[in-house]
């Protein structure tokens, strides 16, 4: 249950919004931060929580992307294949990645490392090609860049190449 | 000319001029003028969402074509809903909703009578461009009432906006986005909501339908007839279709009747109990100690022979009947003039008396009429609502749906007292759009009542008329309350004087306040007495004989107004007048040749009591069941087995039935004509929709026979001439009219009550009635109506068994944790009087510490009830009751 | 180096700036808060920023001060400001940036903007997929929130604004204002239909403002140094101040560019962003985001402004400007903006649910080597039927792709299906999936 595991979390994110269904969309990052993905438990206890009926979190838990109603791997390696992307390569980096990993976008690798997905813009089209790992960004991607930072992420569950604050072109300093 | 008054607006369309009230929407005033914007996502009853884009229109000045179910209109607005630019328009975004849709019209149950088809058929004759890859959802199982083919959706979202801005129940989704949007339940689950079919309806394509009929018939195979829902008081107008006397299914038009075409789970998917294989098909007569089968000759002579020889023995006070309020008016009105003009007999009774005769009374009592002083419409249009022990989305679902519209739509203020908590279920609760819900036990209405007026009282809102006429009326009412302490009023009702105060006065600011009194409180301890102080609440407050208030209390059985209005009483004559009253008795003479017999005749439970000690030798009960519905403790089996004579008139063998010496077949109200008057009291057309099954007759056509067979011949041919008595008796069953005006409040009455009727019971009524105790390891045992049940009927409904197949013991949770089990475990109810096993469904809405059976079940639960009678209006009281549980393997 | 002043990107372009409350207090940062509240009342701020001639930086370029406005002067209940974080539009970087370098800009933005439209209530409805941007700001909040510039009593000004960052969780339409706030509100984010519009019925059916971040942040500068310095950057009198250009693709220096509207795009692209990255020449660019219709290079003298966008037949949009050069197949980067706009259509009104899967569908033909020459048309009519016929504007922006390549590049088109029919493959795809 969320409600014994997050109470102050919880009480915080309520205590954000005056109409309790806005509290929805946190709360399904949070049952999903907690199991990896949204259960239907997390959807009922949510459900209750915020005096809406299971299919009413449903509705909105299918509406968006970013909220997973099913297993991802540890690590959910999103592809930008929109056209700025595209324009400089992000098509040769998928294919990279898929034979690498030996998986097509929306598999998981049999160790349940690695999801694949091919998704739209990721608002970040100066420095493409790119990719989103969980919460972090990857960005100018190569073929030796991605190599290294799948390399990481197996041996240390994080890579040193994921973004920082986004500063282009590069202060003054530099 | 320009418009002279504000509230109305002057434009055209299409060349026409119409004026129309401001905010009307263009579609709505093109339908005014005979011009039909295609549409599918616009629908009256709904909030404009303006997604399908197919009624786009050119409005002049306006650069881009406009959606008609979004725009209101303006002052000199020019509309053209049917230029080149808007048919392209129409076409083009039919081009488009077609694309994906699977064409699959013929094994489509919609085909025929599918916006789709008649849009296509209007629009697009040519071949269509799309030669891509269909959109395909994965086909899952919805529901086993239910059926959707997602295929053939068109995202209007009708079904969606429908559930939750009418039903309020919130039980459909929207899932996914773009083209691959569909409309699911909960993930995987199949439907769990209210099944009022109201999804079904309103799809304007075959993406949802009812798989009660699936693939049965093709629409234009049907045959149609309109008729009322007998399965509560609203009154509901249903169309029954029918093919080869088969019915195929039940719906309502959008408009139609006082439902204006919404239903209920039983309105819709209940309608297949009559064609139940149980049902009785020919007359039964006992030989031998068993019932067998018998010609209606045999039965109706052995039945008049009887009847005579009994008569002949014991004189008429040897008789008694009790019918169901299921009986058409018609019905009604010749049993009791059979009891009484041919048998000899006051000693008659209905369904009504089981708590509807508590409402009426106290209405004949203070405001002099027997009837809602207002109507359905004026629920809808209150500002203020007060609701009384009525969970009345389980018990009159589409009254219900009156209360919802008028706080959801109208914004109207609903306050509640109720034995019901705020919860969110699979079906709606009222009290969730409460916005002050007093929780409170069943036992103790009558005492939040007088809360109600002792914080009237204290804050003088009282209405300045009645405390300058009516001093001493105040004086006395307020001498009442004050001998009543807040301490102790909190001390029973759990609510504090400052809820009162705030309930109180919502009440007293309202300008059209509305009070609603549902089984709860008809049906509980002091249903008559409570009702009588919730008159006085609205007489302080100077509301009962303003127009749009009232005090409104719900009729259980679909026809327990008609029954009281038909005489269907021992006290009562049709009218209803009083069995004493001379005028009365004098029209009867002249209708009937023949004077009613005096005063005396008994009630449900005295003539079982009468029966048991040989008095009464001789019973008919038509369609009423009381072996089954009263407490074991009224020994009803032993009072009917004591009978010479025991005949039953039934659609089946009920618990009662099997004890009759006579069983004849009855035509349920599917294959007979005649009226029903509904809970408001509307008077409505019941037709016949399929011929009777098997020799089963209408229940007035036995009367009639036994009339001539017991010497005293009536001559009617046809249920319509007893109509035509009934209009020359009572006044309101003349036109049949589309609505009821409610009668006003019969002043002199008023007058009445006010000097001197309030004094008789005053003390008494403004008591506090002790708490029940709360024991550990007890609970406080209800029976309660189901949403999906209302009776006999209801429990061989094959839609409705599906929903709710066997009854179950509802709990709430934290009393489930108490006693620590689970859904489906097996609990022993107890208490001295009995006992009673049955499993558990744990609901949110039962308050804690009290328990729910469904009525409809309630056989098992009759040994652990007990019975007191009301000493002014002898309805029986046996609805709740204290046990213990535990739970067993 | 810059030709022209920084005003949005100056603070993060000093050399060690890292975007803490007490950088940016040191660069001169919540002054202007200082200055206003309390001080100057709401109606003034409001008409000062009217004056300035501020328009929208999130896309449709509405006027600022004339958007506050339309909020009733009389309403007692609560108002809302959202500020528009969900930086979506394919080609789109800048907001990015303003949040994660310098986000008490943002929010100094945002308590300006509150006190202006007498908001006691904001949320930055940002991008679910910043999440680095987010941390950023709540890290920013908390300073601002213990400085005392956010909270009650703002400076001791009387002034309550209190802020809080709401993520959204990947729907392009959230970036819609009405969907957006739909979206905060915990449903599905689909576009309302208005009227009425925010302004009056809103956050939770309150009177509500919603702007883009790029545009709060310049509130802070346009009321520390008036309405006539902002007024006289750039193109006067419709398109004032500078703007943020993310430019994309082919160009040797791709990033975020602060110049002053009016700009040519030969300037942005051949000066700032350093030229084409090879030797192939400029074939095509879109000047405003993936709504924006494809634009050639006889437009590169086109100035970057509102106005003289449009009259180009495309439009400034977010200002995102993507560069393609020559050999870029304009069918293949039609098709992949269709497929972005088919992924993300919220499926609400008929002609853009079914049109966007439509045209995908046909485009993918048409690649494929398996088009007629009749699609072509049949692209065009899909294209008129969705703009213009849809509750929001995604309607119009969806067909922009399709219909600009097909009017300067239709022969690519022509040449793809003129190939199918060589190789006799013409036949439609069967009507189930194979």
């Amino acid at each position: 249950m969320l409600r014994e595991k997050y109470q102050s979390e919880i009480d915080d994110i309520l205590s954000r919004y005056p109409v309790k269904r806005s509290a929805l969309i946190p709360l399904l990052y949070l049952a999903q931060r907690d199991q990896g993905y949204i259960t239907e438990s997390a959807m009922k206890e949510i459900a209750r929580l915020l005096d809406l009926t299971p299919p009413q979190v449903y509705e909105t838990a299918t509406f968006y992307t970013m909220l997973n109603l099913k297993k991802v791997g540890r690590f959910h390696i999103q592809v930008c294949k929109s056209l700025m992307c595209a324009l400089v390569g992000s098509d040769t980096v998928l294919a990279w990645i898929k034979a690498k990993l030996g998986i097509q976008p929306g598999e998981t690798t049999g160790d349940g490392l690695f999801t694949l997905s091919a998704v739209e813009c990721l608002a970040a089209c100066g420095t493409a090609p790119m990719m989103q790992i969980n919460d972090d960004y990857y960005e100018r991607l190569t073929e030796e860049k991605v190599d290294r930072i799948l390399a990481d992420l197996k041996t240390n569950g994080t890579s040193p190449l994921k973004s920082g604050p986004y500063m282009w072109p590069e202060a003054a300093q530099k | 000319m320009p418009n002279s008054t504000t509230d109305t607006v002057r434009l055209t369309i299409d060349g026409h001029t119409v004026t129309v009230p401001k905010g009307t929407l263009v579609i709505e005033a093109a339908r005014r003028v005979g011009v039909m914007i295609p549409h599918f996502c616009y629908h009256p009853k709904l909030k404009p969402d303006a997604n399908c884009r197919m009624c786009l229109v050119e409005v002049e000045k306006m650069p881009k074509l406009q959606t008609a179910c979004s725009t209101p209109v303006a002052e000199g607005m020019s509309v053209r809903t049917a230029s080149t630019v808007v048919n392209d328009a129409h076409k083009s975004v039919l081009e488009f909703i077609l694309a994906n849709h699977p064409l699959d019209c013929p094994v489509c149950d919609q085909g025929g009578r599918c916006d789709l088809q008649d849009f296509s058929h209007q629009y697009t004759a040519t071949t269509s461009r799309f030669v891509e890859t269909k959109r395909v959802f994965q086909k899952e199982y919805f529901s086993p009432l239910i059926e959707t083919q997602m295929n053939r959706c068109v995202q209007c979202l009708r079904c969606v906006r429908y559930c939750d801005e009418v039903m309020d129940v919130k039980a459909l989704a929207p899932v996914g986005r773009g083209t691959m949007t569909e409309i699911k339940h909960f993930g995987p689950h199949p439907l769990e909501c209210e099944f009022c079919g109201g999804c079904v309806q309103i799809c304007p394509v075959g993406a949802i339908t009812s798989r009660l009929s699936m693939y049965e018939y093709r629409p234009w195979m049907l045959k149609r007839a309109d008729t009322v829902c007998g399965y509560c008081g609203d009154g509901c107008q249903i169309t029954v279709q029918t093919k080869n006397e088969a019915l195929v299914e039940v719906n309502s038009s959008l408009g139609a009747g006082r439902n204006n075409g919404d239903l209920c789970a039983r309105g819709f998917f209940g309608f297949r109990a009559v064609t139940h294989p149980e049902r009785l098909t020919q007359p039964l007569i006992r030989r031998n100690g068993s019932l067998v089968p018998a010609t209606w000759e045999e039965a109706l002579e052995y039945v008049a022979g009887q009847a005579a020889r009994i008569k002949q023995a014991h004189g008429g006070q040897s008789f008694g009947g009790l019918i169901t309020g299921r009986c058409t008016n018609e019905e009604l009105y010749l049993f009791q003039k059979f009891m009484r003009a041919v048998l000899g007999t006051n000693s008659i009774d209905s369904s009504a008396r089981y708590g509807h005769l508590n409402g009426v009374q106290a209405m004949r009592r203070v405001q002099g009429t027997h009837r809602w002083a207002a109507s359905f419409e004026d629920i809808v249009r209150a500002d203020v609502l007060l609701l009384v022990g009525t969970n009345v989305t389980e018990t009159n679902p589409i009254t219900g749906l009156k209360v919802k519209e008028s706080v959801k739509k109208r914004g109207a203020k609903l306050l509640t007292i109720e034995a019901l908590e705020p919860a969110i279920e699979s079906i709606s609760n009222v009290a969730n759009l409460s916005s002050q819900h007093l929780g409170v036990a069943p036992s103790q209405f009558r005492t939040a009542v007088l809360g109600l007026v002792k914080a009237a009282l204290e804050l003088r809102l009282l209405d300045p008329d009645v405390v300058q006429q009516h001093p001493a009326f105040v004086a006395g009412v307020t001498g009442a309350t004050e001998r009543v302490s807040w301490p102790a009023v909190q001390a029973a009702t759990g609510i504090d004087r400052e809820a009162y105060a705030n309930a109180a006065a919502a009440l007293a600011g309202s300008r059209r306040l509305v009070v609603l009194a549902g089984q709860g409180l008809l049906r509980g301890r002091h249903g008559y007495s409570a009702s009588v102080t919730l008159l006085e609440l609205l007489l302080l407050l100077g509301k009962l004989d303003r127009p749009g208030c009232g005090f409104l209390p719900l009729a259980e059985e679909n026809n327990d107004q008609g029954a009281v209005e038909m005489g269907a009483a021992a006290e009562l004559l049709p009218g209803p007048v009083d069995i004493a009253d001379r005028a009365a008795r004098d029209r009867l003479v002249k209708l009937w040749g023949q004077e009613p017999p005096p005063n005396g005749g008994a009630s449900l439970v005295e003539m079982l009591d009468r029966a048991r000690a040989g008095i009464i030798k001789a019973m008919f009960i038509v369609g009423e069941n009381p072996v089954a519905s009263l407490p074991a403790q009224v020994r009803a089996g032993e009072a009917l087995r004591n009978l010479d004579l025991l005949v039953c008139q039934e659609l089946f063998l009920t618990e009662t039935a099997a004890l009759a010496h006579v069983v004849l077949p009855a035509a349920s109200s599917m294959e007979k004509a005649g009226t029903f008057t509904n809970t408001e009291g509307h008077v409505q057309a019941v037709r016949p929709a399929i011929d009777p099954l098997g020799d089963s007759r209408p229940d007035w056509e036995v009367f009639a026979a036994l009339s001539v067979l017991l010497g005293m011949p009536w001559d009617y041919a046809e249920s319509k001439d007893v109509l035509k008595e009934i209009r020359s008796l009572i006044p309101g069953y003349g036109a049949l009219g589309p609505t009821p005006i409610p009668p006003k409040v019969d002043d002199a009455a008023v007058a009445r009550y006010l000097s001197q009727g309030y004094q008789e019971d005053l003390a008494v009524r403004y008591m506090v009635d002790d708490p029940v105790a709360k024991i550990d390891g007890t609970l406080q045992l209800s029976l309660v109506q189901s949403l999906f049940h209302s009776g006999k009927l209801s429990t061989r409904a094959q839609g409705l068994l599906q929903v709710e197949g066997a009854p179950a013991l509802r709990i709430n949770p934290a009393d489930a944790a108490r006693f620590g089990v689970v859904d489906h475990d097996r609990v022993r109810l107890s208490n001295t009087r009995g006992e009673m096993t049955t499993s558990i469904k744990i609901a949110g809405r039962v308050p804690e510490g009290h328990a729910w059976f469904p009525d409809h079940f309630s056989a098992a639960a009759t040994p652990l009830l007990d019975c007191t009678i009301d000493p002014v209006t002898r309805v029986p009281y046996f609805r709740s009751t204290t046990v213990s549980m535990i739970k067993v393997a | 180096m810059p030709r022209h002043e920084l005003i949005l990107l100056k603070n993060m372009s000093q050399p060690g700036y890292t975007g803490s409350l007490a950088d940016y207090e040191k660069a001169g940062g919540y002054q202007a808060l200082r200055r206003i509240l309390g001080h100057v009342p709401p109606a003034e701020v409001t008409a000062i920023v009217m004056k300035s001639g501020l328009r929208g930086r999130g896309g449709a370029g509405f006027p600022t001060g004339v958007k506050w406005g339309f909020l009733p002067k009389d309403y007692q209940g609560p108002r809302y400001l959202c500020c528009n974080a969900d930086e979506s539009e394919p080609g789109t970087f800048k907001d990015r940036q303003l949040m994660e370098r310098d986000p008490h800009q943002v929010l100094e933005g945002i308590v300006l903007a509150c006190y202006a439209i007498g908001a006691e209530s904001a949320y930055i409805y940002i991008r679910g997929e910043l999440v680095l941007a987010s941390k950023i700001l709540e890290r920013a909040l908390g300073e601002a929130r213990h400085a005392g510039y956010i909270g009650k009593n703002v400076l001791g000004s009387g002034v309550n604004v209190e802020v809080w960052v709401h993520r959204g969780a990947g729907a392009y339409i959230c970036g819609e204002e009405t969907a957006l706030l739909e979206s905060l509100e915990g449903k599905r984010g689909l576009p309302r239909v208005k009227p009425p519009f925010p302004a009056t019925h809103g956050l939770y059916n309150k009177p509500t403002v919603v702007n883009n971040v790029e545009t709060l942040s310049n509130l802070p500068h346009i009321l520390t140094r008036g309405a006539e310095w902002f007024a006289a950057i750039g193109s006067p009198p419709k398109s004032t101040g500078t703007r943020i250009f993310c430019v994309s693709g082919h160009v040797k220096r791709p990033g975020n560019y602060e110049v002053p509207m009016g700009v040519t795009f030969r300037e942005l692209i051949y000066e700032h962003a350093g030229g084409m990255r090879s030797d192939k020449p400029l074939k095509a660019f879109i000047p405003g985001g993936a709504s924006a219709p494809f634009l050639t290079p006889d437009h590169l003298d086109v100035k970057l402004d509102f106005e003289s966008v449009a009259a180009a037949g495309s439009m400034l949009g977010s200002g995102g400007v993507t560069i393609m050069e020559e050999g870029t197949s304009m069918v293949w980067a039609a098709l992949r903006l269709m497929e972005f706009f088919y992924h993300e259509s919220c499926g609400k009104c008929s002609p853009c649910r079914e049109g966007s899967s439509w045209l995908v569908q046909t485009m993918r033909r048409i690649i494929a080597k398996r088009g007629r020459m009749e699609d072509l048309e049949t692209l065009v009519d899909l294209c008129k039927n969705i703009a213009g016929r849809t509750v929001c504007a995604f309607g119009d922006a969806e067909v922009a792709p399709i219909m600009s390549t097909l009017k300067h590049w239709r022969h690519e088109y022509v040449e793809l299906v003129r190939e199918a029919e060589a190789a006799n493959l013409i036949r439609p795809e069967p009507a189930v999936r194979p």
